[in-house]
């Protein structure tokens, strides 16, 4: 597999839009012969999902404490889900995903942060 | 589509069947924004729930409706889904069309066995009296819940079409394209999964503010 130089290689051929564009990929798309990093990713999402469910249905922490803990797995597990079946980080070009996603997620969370920090003045209200 | 589609295995490079032709990449890409607007969508259901889920109207709580049986059960059928699904691609790049087929038919099963315990469950909270409009909690929960179970249903539909297609013209840029994208969308609804059983589910059960 040769490494093309991108902006070179382009300017010689006129059917660049078909063409495979294999220099600009980061990184490389894996291929190997047993699906261990599928295999992993499961067994670390029954970890997490598991740990989660222990901690909760032994209280061991107090409430807040415990909430914080499962939304922090919670987190871990989105991510490991991104990263190993959903391949985030593999595109043709750049990675606009990356981006998009991230706004996405920073829309997501001041959505719900800003409720619930607006709706805890009902209570002085009501 | 023509002759500027290439076939992964002969090109000799390591692309991907489905970025192999570049139009059906950019459709992809698209996706990936389409998932970011459905993420509002739950983030405002998931907004709506951390502010209405202790206004009971003195009709049912948290404790009295959850139990850990069939969201161990609902969880385990989507996680492994989940799994299931990512094999289902990797056999699809490796253009194993009968493994890709057989993993996406175990996907479809565990997903109809999640709707089928979602179903069950919701049916037995409106025999307990606990209906949608009884309570802001109840509507939360029921439309937060039941929306990320009419995408998982929608899923389903969209996967048995695909089965068809790769049945009928095997794993081409094309179809192979439409497979990743379902693939995206799942794995997607898997990560609302984990936030619906962590906050919606368990953090009502951590012995906190009940009623």
């Amino acid at each position: 597999m040769a490494h093309l130089s991108n902006q070179s290689h382009h300017a010689e051929t006129p059917d660049h839009e078909d063409r495979i564009e294999i220099g600009s990929l980061t990184p490389h798309f894996q291929a190997h012969g047993f699906p261990w990093k599928q295999v992993l990713g499961y067994v670390a999402s029954l970890l997490l999902t598991a740990l989660a469910f222990v901690l909760v249905m032994n209280h061991v922490l107090p409430p807040t404490a415990l909430i914080a803990v499962i939304l922090v797995l919670a987190v871990l597990q989105a991510m490991l889900q991104l990263g190993v079946f959903m391949h985030l980080r593999e595109s043709r070009g750049s990675a606009w995903q990356v981006i998009v996603l991230g706004l996405g997620f920073f829309m997501a969370a001041g959505l719900i942060i800003a409720s619930v920090w607006i709706m805890m003045f009902k209570a002085g209200v009501s | 589509m023509s002759q500027a589609v290439r076939r992964y295995e002969e090109t000799e490079q390591h692309l991907p069947i489905e970025f192999a032709d570049y139009h059906e990449s950019v459709k992809i890409t698209g996706f990936w924004f389409f998932l970011a607007t459905d993420l509002l969508l739950f983030a405002s259901l998931f907004g709506t729930f951390a502010v209405m889920r202790f206004d009971f109207a003195q009709g049912a709580t948290p404790a009295q409706l959850f139990h850990y049986g069939p969201l161990i059960l609902e969880t385990l059928l989507l996680l492994t889904s989940s799994f299931t699904c990512g094999l289902a691609i990797y056999q699809m790049r490796r253009n194993n069309q009968k493994g890709m087929l057989m993993w996406l038919i175990v996907t479809i099963l565990l997903g109809m066995g999640f709707v089928g315990t979602e179903v069950h469950e919701f049916v037995s909270y409106v025999g307990m009296g606990a209906t949608w409009h009884k309570s802001g909690f109840l509507s939360a929960f029921f439309t937060l819940v039941g929306t990320h179970g009419a995408h998982v249903t929608v899923g389903i539909l969209w996967a048995l079409t695909l089965v068809v297609q790769l049945v009928q013209r095997g794993i081409t840029p094309r179809t192979s394209r439409k497979l990743f994208t379902f693939a995206l969308y799942w794995h997607f609804l898997d990560i609302v999964w984990v936030f619906i059983f962590s906050f919606v589910y368990l953090s009502s059960m951590t012995g906190g503010r009940i009623a």
